[in-house]
């Protein structure tokens, strides 16, 4: 629309360079139009003179005698209903005035301005059929708004003039004219573009001004779509909303879909003319009542006229067959929804029972052992990780702490046949290194996906705080001393599960005095107040701050440090504190 | 396929990049699984790889075993020094067959 301005200035001035600038907006080039009514557009120029005498008119207009015939046919038809009949042409000048002869010329020139068989294969008198229902639409909404009838005639006439031209030039698309011709006036735009790619409005204007015809009609023809520029006169204006209206009420008999033609039409004369749907009806029935005698007038053919009535019957019929189907999409949305729903809840349900079964794998506080404690987050609603720890029957505590690869539930499935071949295998084995090699066996005949377990296993004699443990591709051991770290115990050996046959090396030291840590990379990778990860470094820094802390409170401190309480985390996180011989020194 | 594959000498070089986590691993898993399909030597190139979690190491763990049980050919190559701590923490870079670059490997045979 950049270039608004200039078309509405070139419809006052005519201005042959801004025309040539249209040319190239458009893809229907002026050179390509079909030749103009030459004699006829001369005669409605001439009417549009000021100070032309009628005289001179008379004599313009005899000189056509096949258009004189026509004009005196026209005029005397019931449909125009002048008052006494004309048989002159000086006649009909004086008793028509200029404008309404004006119209009546540039009616019945455009008409016949297309030889019949000019476009092949396509009945012209079609299209003339389709644009008489818009011509007699727009002359329905004369008194409504205020404008000339026959001037509201002649815009609804000539108004989709351009997609005659479009046919002219591209025959090959006559074969969509049913399409066309039954399509709402907004389809129809769209139907155009995909197949002309231009619409019957820009090529309309390019066609006024190309055929110099008179500006109030050019601007009726090229912007009954998307509104006249904003400097335009009211008059004009009214006429362009005349013609945008009718569109819409010859879409009421015409198109395929009543029930929106029906629906905008109201919409748009109220919006346009303040027209009450009762108005509004009125005028549409008026339109079907009244295209008969315009099509005798025009010498044009008219076919089916339903009553409004029965177009109504119809648009409501469509409408209440798209409420049904509506209803029953509503319908089966809410059967969707309520199904997700109680799965999801039945879901829910599933991993609660699952969450509780984890929890009993884990070791139950209240049954404690004195000088072991541990903590597992979960960062989903099943955890990966797992501890444990028990008394043999010899007096010792058999622990490990454990991270399956990945999350969720595969990650915890396995977890808890892992967590299950500990404390099943580890009451008979008491060499963490051997039970390690066994479990590996067990993991890697049914592991899948590559998911692998990385576990520390150990055996602490409370007595003399001995350790003996091994390590399975899980992170380092830690050590501390009161005020150091005494020692890092690494990976010996790979994760479980990775392969068949492999050697779990045993570590053997003693506490003395100091702490054992195992944790899983949830708590290294847990951010801390900067949004760093923890690493080893900054564990090392939070265990010696919280050595002090009793045993029991000593985890959840820890953790707290890092996550949030209650709080979401990223990864599963464990942490076992095991604390030899001051427990035993106590005991 | 979120990572690039290219064919070099013989070899199909998948090269992982990035945070390969349990966002990634689906691909990368999905990735080296179809190379060592559809061609006998394969190598992972981890160069480029800034973080790798248990899932991530896990897809490769699946691509040794797969390789492995059916003879095939799977090694890494230019691991970083993000993956290789990984690696090392848990012995697997006992595990994998490792080398510098393709051509380390074009080198030394197989």
């Amino acid at each position: 629309m950049v270039a608004v301005q200039d078309k509405n200035h070139r419809f006052r001035t005519y201005d042959q360079q801004l025309m040539e600038e249209t040319a190239v907006e458009y893809t229907v080039k002026p050179s390509d139009l079909p030749a103009p009514p030459k004699e006829a557009i001369r005669i409605v120029q001439a009417c549009s003179r000021s100070g032309i005498d009628s005289r001179d008119l008379a004599q313009l207009v005899s000189n056509d005698p096949v258009l004189t015939a026509e004009l005196l046919r026209v005029a005397n038809s019931a449909f125009f209903g002048l008052v006494s009949q004309v048989k002159s042409v000086a006649r009909a000048v004086t008793v028509l005035g200029n404008r309404a002869l004006r119209n009546l010329v540039l009616c019945i020139s455009m008409r016949d301005a297309l030889r019949k068989d000019s476009i092949p294969g396509f009945d012209i008198d079609a299209y003339w059929e389709d644009a008489l229902w818009r011509a007699v639409s727009a002359r329905t909404l004369a008194g409504l708004a205020g404008v000339d009838a026959d001037e509201c005639f002649t815009a609804g006439l000539l108004q989709d003039f351009g997609l005659l031209v479009m046919l002219y030039l591209r025959p090959e698309q006559v074969d969509q004219w049913e399409l066309l011709a039954t399509a709402t006036p907004e389809t129809r735009r769209d139907l155009e573009i995909e197949l002309f790619q231009c619409t019957h409005d820009e090529v309309g204007i390019t066609l006024a001004i190309g055929w110099d015809l008179p500006a109030d009609l050019a601007l009726a023809m090229g912007y009954h779509h998307e509104g006249p520029p904003e400097d335009t006169g009211e008059q004009d204006v009214r006429l362009c909303k005349v013609a945008a209206c009718a569109d819409w009420m010859a879409a009421v008999y015409r198109s395929g879909n009543k029930r929106v033609a029906v629906q905008r039409a109201r919409e748009l004369l109220g919006e346009h003319f303040a027209a009450s749907p009762e108005q509004s009806d009125f005028l549409l029935q008026q339109v079907t009542e009244s295209v008969a005698e315009a099509a005798t007038a025009m010498g044009m053919r008219v076919g089916e006229q339903l009553p409004f009535e029965e177009v109504l019957r119809e648009a409501n019929l469509r409408l209440a067959e798209e409420n049904l189907s509506y209803q029953e999409l509503t319908w089966r949305l809410e059967q969707t929804l309520a199904e997700r729903d109680r799965l999801a809840g039945e879901l829910e349900r599933e991993l609660e029972l699952a969450r509780e079964v984890q929890k009993s794998l884990l070791p139950h506080c209240e049954a404690g052992i004195p000088g072991v404690t541990g903590l597992n987050l979960s960062a989903r609603a099943v955890s990966g990780d797992f501890y444990d720890y028990y008394q043999l029957a010899d007096g010792r505590v058999a622990f490990c702490l454990a991270d399956v690869s990945g999350k969720g539930m595969n990650a915890a499935l396995l977890m808890a046949k892992s967590a299950s071949l500990f404390r099943c295998l580890g009451k008979g084995i008491h060499d963490p290194g051997k039970l390690l090699g066994m479990l590996n066996r067990e993991i890697f005949e049914t592991s899948i996906h590559g998911m692998f377990v990385t576990m520390v296993a150990g055996v602490l004699d409370t007595v003399s705080g001995k350790v003996l443990l091994s390590n399975a591709g899980h992170l380092p051991v830690l050590h501390m001393g009161p005020a150091a770290l005494i020692g890092s115990y690494a990976a010996a050996a790979p994760p479980l599960g990775i392969i068949h046959d492999c050697q779990f090396d045993n570590q053997a030291f003693t506490l003395d005095g100091g702490c054992l840590y195992l944790y899983t990379d949830g708590l290294l990778e847990a951010r801390t107040g900067d949004g760093r990860r923890l690493e080893e470094e900054g564990l090392l820094r939070l265990l010696k701050e919280h050595s002090h802390l009793p045993l029991a409170s000593r985890p959840a401190a820890i953790v707290n440090a890092v996550v949030d309480p209650g709080g979401d985390v990223e990864d599963d996180l464990t942490l076992v504190v095991i604390e030899g011989t001051k427990v035993h020194g106590l005991r | 396929m979120a990572f690039p594959i290219e064919d070099r000498q013989g070899f199909a070089v998948i090269a992982l990049s990035g945070e390969v986590d349990l966002n990634k691993s689906p691909d990368a898993r999905k990735v080296i699984l179809a190379c060592l399909k559809k061609q006998k030597h394969v190598m992972v190139d981890l160069s480029a790889v800034e973080y790798i979690d248990s899932s991530g190491v896990a897809s490769l763990v699946e691509g040794f075993q797969y390789a492995r049980s059916n003879h095939l050919e799977f090694g890494l190559i230019g691991v970083s020094d993000a993956a290789m701590n990984v690696l090392r923490l848990a012995r697997l870079d006992k595990v994998f067959r490792i080398y510098d670059s393709l051509d380390e490997r074009l080198a030394n045979g197989s």
